[in-house]
């Protein structure tokens, strides 16, 4: 009989994962240093958790969508702008928490920073329901006229996936109230990635005037979260 | 301003950088289970958006590294439940992709490697990975993937038997060059 069979796979694996208490450990040990064959078994499983650690060191990143005109983040490439945005996000949550963030600067908001922060809300749409569509522009509208006088709150909505009908300009049977919720500084926002795949599709996507547009719906979603606003999937 | 308001925020950042810096680690870890870039970045945007949205059941910031690879973990049990529903999802295995030759030793060892993790049934593949690229305890792997000990531990046995399967003839051609440089050192 061979002396590493006194070790089940499943004890040679914890050794090498540093998951065997001392005792057994040290049995190992002591076998190992007179058995070439354990030794080779613990060898090769050290080398395939290495292979394997190695395997990733390097991971290709995703091909974010190439910047469209209304692009905020101007042509670097995607990782680095997406970076850059929750970096804004954090640095907002950090300093900003109860405050205006940074984007806020060119915005009649921005010069009344006495008023007191309400709620900010990102309404985030995926469905092309128009009732729930209508719903999201609805619910916007409620936020902004239920905030209290001397409060300012921001409302963002983002639409991907079946959502993007609400802002695609010969789709959305919501053109006016989008451009009526925009003069009441509501900001919408589309997501590249689903513009994307629906261009890729054989679909030509046009928007409705004054969009926004991020790599994905959910970058602004974790960014905003990260910002501490509320939000709310529709 | 009361102490709980002051705690309740310094918690709230210290968590918020915590998850801007496992982004990264959660990405590696979602292209190690999926080796696909576009589907990756989406699982880890899908964990962190669900991580922030529910930081308050969070009540320990100690296991909140765990906790964000079991959202991301989920998060690809959801989207493969969407996408092949009724299947096992511990069963799925990635299809063998055509990959681009490369040029390089490192880069054909690389893809080598991973080629043998993608054919690991996904319940193998996570533990796997899990532990040797982040190396997670078994005890934290069985947290993050809700599984006994006793599952990572035969799951992980499964999964490098079947590696070393895959890898047996990089051990040969590797392991003697390897020996030739260190002699040269020497």
């Amino acid at each position: 009989m061979k002396k590493d069979e006194h070790f089940s796979e499943e004890q040679l694996n914890a050794f090498v994962d540093g998951e065997l208490d001392p005792e057994e450990k040290s049995r190992l040990y002591n076998e190992s240093a007179h058995s070439p064959e354990l030794d080779q078994r613990l060898c090769q499983l050290r080398k395939l958790k290495e292979l394997v650690g190695h395997a990733y060191d390097d991971v290709p990143p995703a091909d974010r969508p190439g910047g469209p005109p209304l692009r905020r983040s101007g042509p670097f490439g995607g990782a680095l702008v997406a970076g850059v945005l929750l970096a804004i996000g954090v640095t907002a949550g950090y300093f900003g928490h109860g405050l205006i963030s940074t984007e806020m600067t060119n915005t009649p908001a921005a010069t009344a920073q006495i008023q007191e922060q309400a709620d900010n809300y990102l309404l985030h749409v995926v469905s092309g329901d128009p009732e729930q569509m209508q719903s999201a522009l609805a619910h916007a509208k409620y936020l902004l006229d239920s905030t209290d006088p001397g409060e300012i709150r921001r409302v963002e909505i983002v639409a991907n996936e079946r959502g993007l009908d609400l802002l695609r300009s010969d789709v959305t049977p919501f053109a006016e109230e989008i451009r009526t919720l925009q003069e009441n500084n509501v900001v919408f926002y589309a997501c590249a990635r689903s513009i994307q795949r629906l261009e890729e599709s054989g679909v030509k996507v046009i928007l409705v005037p004054d969009i926004r547009q991020d790599y994905t719906a959910l970058d602004r979603v974790v960014m905003r979260m990260q910002d501490g606003w509320k939000y709310e999937k529709i | 301003m009361p102490k709980s308001i002051i705690l309740g925020i310094s918690q709230r950042r210290a968590f918020r950088k915590l998850v801007e810096n496992s982004r990264e680690r959660l990405y590696r870890m979602a292209y190690a289970w999926t080796h696909n870039p576009h589907l990756a970045d989406d699982l880890v945007q899908q964990a962190l958006c669900k991580a922030l949205h529910n930081q308050k059941q969070l009540k320990d910031l100690g296991a909140a590294e765990a906790w964000l690879f079991r959202i991301l973990s989920n998060c690809l049990k959801d989207y493969y439940r969407a996408k092949r529903d009724l299947v096992s999802t511990d069963d799925v295995v990635i299809a063998d992709e055509v990959t681009p030759e490369h040029d390089t030793e490192k880069r054909q060892l690389v893809e080598k490697v991973r080629r043998a993790v993608r054919t690991l049934p996904l319940a193998q593949r996570q533990v796997v990975t899990l532990v040797d690229l982040e190396g997670f305890t078994y005890a934290t792997v069985a947290d993050i993937l809700e599984i006994p000990v006793g599952t990572v531990m035969s799951r992980l046995c499964r999964g490098r038997r079947a590696l070393k399967e895959h890898l047996i003839d990089v051990g040969r051609t590797i392991g003697p060059r390897r020996q030739t440089t260190l002699k040269r050192v020497k």
